[in-house]
């Protein structure tokens, strides 16, 4: 479930940023400006980004060596070997076990998409419902929303999957994308947003044209909501992509796991395994390509990401 | 057209009364409501409130290997307030919290103040390096740094070396706390950033020119004026946080297969539900854990958003 | 307001319809039959048979499974591989509680055969056969799958100890190979006085296992039980046990074995680069080693027996082993009993498990066979193991009766020795406290504790 997924929303309404931009973006920055020592909080920053990268280096680097190679004597584990093994390591990856690593792949890109736009579009309707409608049991009915966020997964896991046996979804797509389709977080921020961002004024103004409600939703509604659509959109694909716990519970086949169950039953092997195999380099660089989607994903949306997050200040 | 309120239909009535035409209204507004949330609140009732109706029910009975499954009520929780291990578990995962919470939480403002002072290149660059990690899923991320802790596969010996000294064995007993409290703050400090960031940037820089008129330096300025107008922001950061740290479950998990000595079956509740549902077999004793643990996750949250009420803002 | 109530109508149909269209297409999805074609890893050859599906672990398991299949035409195996261990047993576990899931035959470690026997998830298999079997296993095999009539499981591989070191290291440093455990605290003394940079052996506090079996050479019976009582012997704090791991507590207290977690990347790599001489390991061990890639090429690796107490009446332990089971689950167990007996119960089927997978079988054709006795392993360089060491640890093993709760002991058997070897305290500290523990857990579980 997108349970785990941490929103995050605080920021400019809209007034505010056209009032911004009407400033000047350099009159701006100097406002802003610390007037103290930039060479101190740029060495600040240097340091932080080595925190962060470095890691990310070593799995880089990682990913270019054989299983021995990896093994620290001999070569330095932030630094290549002498033999670059990307390509080896990526077609013994295409090969193992028939490829199944792209079928891995594939998996968590149909349960990220699937899951995040379906969680979209329910977090969008229920959000908008909870913004625009006044209905009795609607705080209550949000109340619940919110506290759901807090409940442990491990509570749900067992009863769920008892649950979908039932229905004999277990071992299935739908075992995984079923459950990740709530986003309870999605629904606040979307509410939030529409609170902010829809007014009242135009939904009357639309009825009052004839408009039915549901028209008014999607051409009146959904525009403005635009940012917040890619908010919650990211934030659940993410979290499905990221997701480990419920396909390792949920789902048995090989080729129905998403990449995060099918690494860890690689590593499991690599390290337990009687007359095991060591997959140590499938394991790293199975790593290294998986995690290559949403980093180019990021850096790619970067602009409505970045604007998305800063949505609906909380009054 | 009519830009008065929302009654709006009230107006255009002539032959019903008053009262039954917006009552009318009042009770299709209400169907739509429920109409929209309909589709959300069917895979809510279904998939978490069923389960969890039988979660409970399941926490309500006893299940031993020798004699079956029977209904024992409250036993199960008095159970769990006085196991050593669950308490054990939640006095480590407040240490967590204790930790944890605080380091995220300034290096994540430190980072998001300082940036909201740049727009240098770097400064830009910086801002995605740092939020990169967060594109990293948490058991893949666990994978990496169970790897970059080892002596043999990490750069922790080389590191050490350079400066003459030999690397802590970072998954012993005593270093466990710490190595794990890392892999959080490098994972998710970005993410933090990020909110944190886009509240500052939401602040009309007009009060910052008011200001420096005054007299404030850029230290007072971020202190006195940047940090309380974010308040709201830092508070949900705060609450995502401690509901995520005393939930603490994935990194450990993948970690005790590389540190078992280290992080034994009960490390956190959360891990603790898991063993004991899976690796015991004890689904009704789980089922209590978790539930046991959601109501302090309740509990502690709601006690944090009613201390901070006034800052976060969450009156709506 | 006419069009608005229609409208109001005929969108009110939107909600539930999406609602309704994805629990159709939901139900609609084929995934739920496990035994579809489409969920086996290996391929089926004959249609329109029973299938029976088998979760196992084995290396080179599809090839097994490929070659029974070739040879029935009644019957087809569909096999996954669920996970190792620990996590297939938590697959399999879930399924169970569940009600539905689980596979036909079940691939499970002989000693944790009682977590599920005590549950009623085993079928029993001596009404289809099984029961005549016994003749084609080990005494230790057959004990360890059957209670008073029944049989639960048929044995597969074992895993009988012997000593497993590095011929060149020990000649470099001058040093003999030990044939009791008195030799072996003095070899590990001399390799390190020798100058030797690493261990004589590692002794992981993750692997209880290994303790158990140490402790079993000197008589060590910590537990008695029968399924059809709900009274349980506990008794692990006993003088032999407190012995053994007292030795081991020196061994580490004098810094002459590595305190490695078993089974991680890093104690793989120590495992074949010389950081560890010897390796106490079971017969299984070989084929571990070999899979370990990028050995030191100038390793020169040779079997022994396992060292023996001085004194002491020898005697043959044994660590893991598996056995094929048959859920309670299965549709048809009388097929699916067939396949767990058929599936390593033919000479080619254990070729492959043999020079593929490096397995130990128990099926005593093959056990007994000289094909097997002089099997030459080129790891050894052709010293043929199993005639050396591992046959007659095999024929000696007697059986280990386990508890129920299996995992629960190993866990806080590791809980006990990470703080045994962190010198939080000591061997008889560590057995009482497990004895403790332990006891206090079968009571939790509504047995009846007795010495």
């Amino acid at each position: 479930m997108s349970v785990q997924t941490t929103g995050g929303a605080a920021g400019a309404p809209p007034t505010e940023r056209t009032a911004r931009r009407r400033r000047g973006r350099e009159a701006d920055q100097a406002a802003r400006g610390p007037g103290g020592s930039r060479a101190g909080s740029h060495l600040f920053l240097l340091a932080l980004v080595l925190y962060f990268v470095t890691p990310l280096w070593w799995l880089v680097v990682a990913a270019t060596k054989s299983n021995s190679g990896l093994f620290a004597s001999s070569s330095s584990p932030l630094w290549f070997a002498d033999d670059f093994s990307f390509v080896d390591n990526v077609r013994r990856l295409t090969t193992y076990q028939g490829g199944i690593y792209w079928t891995w792949l594939g998996n968590s890109f149909l349960y990220a998409l699937t899951a995040g736009v379906g969680a979209t579009l329910l977090a969008l309707l229920a959000g908008y419902g909870f913004a625009k409608y006044r209905f009795r049991g609607r705080n209550a009915a949000f109340a619940l929303l919110l506290g759901s966020v807090m409940v442990p997964l491990t509570a749900l896991v067992i009863p769920t999957f008892v649950l979908l046996a039932e229905v004999e979804l277990v071992n299935t797509r739908w075992a995984v994308i079923l459950p990740s389709l709530l986003s309870p977080l999605g629904v606040y921020l979307v509410r939030v947003y529409t609170q902010d961002v829809v007014p009242d004024e135009m939904l009357d103004a639309g009825r009052v044209d004839g408009a039915g409600e549901l028209r008014l939703f999607f051409q009146v509604a959904l525009p403005l909501l635009r940012p917040a659509i890619v908010t919650v959109l990211l934030l659940s694909v993410v979290a499905t992509w990221n997701n480990y716990f419920l396909a390792l519970t949920m789902v048995r086949s090989p080729e129905l796991l998403p990449i995060t169950v099918g690494l860890a039953n690689w590593q499991a092997l690599s390290s337990g395994g009687a007359g095991g195999e060591t997959l140590w380099n499938l394991v790293v660089t199975g790593a290294f390509l998986s995690v290559l989607p949403l980093v180019v994903a990021f850096l790619a949306l970067q602009k409505y990401w970045q604007s998305g997050l800063a949505l609906g200040a909380i009054k | 057209m009519t830009t008065t309120s929302t009654t709006a239909g009230a107006e255009r009535a002539t032959s019903s009364p008053h009262r039954t035409r917006s009552g009318r209204i009042e009770r299709n507004r209400q169907r739509w409501g429920w109409f929209f949330l309909t589709p959300f609140a069917l895979i809510f009732l279904v998939l978490l409130v069923v389960p969890l109706g039988y979660a409970f029910w399941m926490s309500l009975h006893t299940s031993t290997l020798a004699a079956g499954e029977s209904f024992t009520g409250l036993a199960n929780y008095e159970r769990a307030f006085t196991d050593p291990l669950f308490l054990g578990g939640l006095t480590r995962v407040g240490a967590f919290v204790a930790v944890m919470v605080p380091i995220q939480l300034g290096v994540a403002l430190a980072a998001a103040l300082v940036l909201d002072t740049l727009a240098t290149r770097l400064s830009r660059f910086s801002r995605l390096m740092i939020f990169v990690p967060y594109a990293v899923p948490g058991m893949i991320g666990a994978l990496m740094w169970g790897f970059l802790y080892s002596p043999r596969f990490g750069p922790a010996t080389d590191l050490f070396g350079l400066v003459g000294a030999t690397a802590p064995d970072f998954l012993a007993p005593g270093t466990v706390f710490g190595s794990l409290v890392n892999i959080v703050t490098w994972q998710w400090s970005g993410y933090y950033m990020i909110i944190i960031y886009a509240a500052l940037r939401g602040i009309d820089p007009s009060l910052y020119e008011a200001a420096r008129i005054d007299g404030a330096s850029g230290r007072q300025i971020a202190l006195r004026i940047k940090v309380p107008m974010i308040s709201a922001a830092l508070v949900m950061v705060v609450v995502f946080a401690l509901i995520g740290t005393l939930q603490f479950f994935t990194e450990p998990s993948i970690l005790s297969n590389v540190a078992a000595g280290a992080i034994p079956v009960h490390y956190t509740p959360n891990l603790y539900a898991y063993g004991l549902a899976f690796s015991y077999q004890q689904f009704n004793y789980a089922s209590t854990i978790s539930f046991a643990l959601g109501v302090i996750v309740f509990a502690f949250s709601y006690l944090f958003l009613f201390i901070t009420r006034k800052r976060s803002g969450l009156n709506s | 307001m006419q069009m608005t109530r229609r409208a109001g109508r005929r969108a009110a149909v939107v909600p539930v319809v999406l609602g309704a269209a994805m629990v159709l297409a939901a139900c609609g999805d084929g995934g739920g039959e496990e035994t579809s074609a489409a969920s086996c890893t290996n391929t089926i050859m004959v249609e329109d048979v029973p299938v029976v599906t088998v979760w196992a672990w084995y290396p080179a398991m599809e090839q097994v499974v490929d070659y029974f299949n070739e040879n029935n035409d009644d019957v087809q195996a569909c096999w996954t591989n669920a996970g190792q261990g620990g996590d297939a047993y938590q697959a399999f576990s879930t399924a169970l509680e569940a009600g539905s899931g689980a596979p036909d035959v079940m691939m499970i470690e002989a000693e944790f055969l009682g977590q599920y026997t005590i549950r009623e998830a085993l079928v029993d298999l001596a009404p289809y056969g099984a029961a005549e079997l016994e003749g084609e296993y080990t005494e230790g095999a057959w004990a360890d799958v059957t209670e008073a009539e029944a049989v639960y499981a048929i044995p597969v591989d074992g895993g009988p100890m012997g000593l497993l070191y590095r011929q060149d290291i020990f000649d470099e440093y001058g040093v003999a190979v030990p044939t009791t455990w008195e030799e072996f605290a003095t070899a590990a003394q001399q390799l390190k006085d020798a100058g030797y940079d690493g261990y004589i052996t590692n002794f992981a506090p993750n692997w209880w296992a290994f303790v158990q079996a140490m402790a079993a050479q000197l008589g060590w019976q910590p537990f008695t039980y029968d399924s059809a009582s709900t009274e349980i012997g506990i008794d692990i704090a006993t003088p032999e046990a407190i012995q053994v791991l007292s030795y081991w507590e020196d061994l580490v207290d004098r810094d002459l074995v590595a305190t490695d977690e078993a089974f991680t990347a890093d104690y793989n790599a120590s495992l074949v680069d010389g950081t560890y001489a010897s390796y106490v390991a079971a017969a299984w061990g070989p084929g571990y080693l070999e899979g370990l890639s990028d050995a030191d090429a100038d390793a020169v690796w040779r079997a022994a027996p396992l060292p023996q107490w001085e004194g002491q009446e020898p005697r043959d332990v044994n660590i893991g082993g598996s056995t094929f089971a048959v859920s309670e689950q299965a549709e048809n167990p009388e097929l699916a009993a067939r396949v767990a007996m058929d599936l390593f119960g033919t000479e080619e089927a254990w070729r492959i498990g043999i020079e593929e997978a490096a397995l130990f079988p128990l099926w005593t054709p093959v056990l007994e066979s000289d094909y097997f006795a002089d099997l030459e392993y080129p790891f050894f360089d052709g010293q043929q193991i199993n005639k050396d060491v591992f046959l007659d640890a095999a024929a000696g093993y007697e059986g280990f009766t386990t508890p129920p709760f299996l995992t629960y002991v190993y866990d806080q058997g590791t809980e006990q020795l990470t703080a045994l070897v962190e010198g939080q305290v000591d061997a008889e500290q560590a057995l009482t406290n497990l004895e403790q523990d332990v006891g206090a857990y079968a009571e939790s579980q509504a047995f009846t504790v007795t010495e």
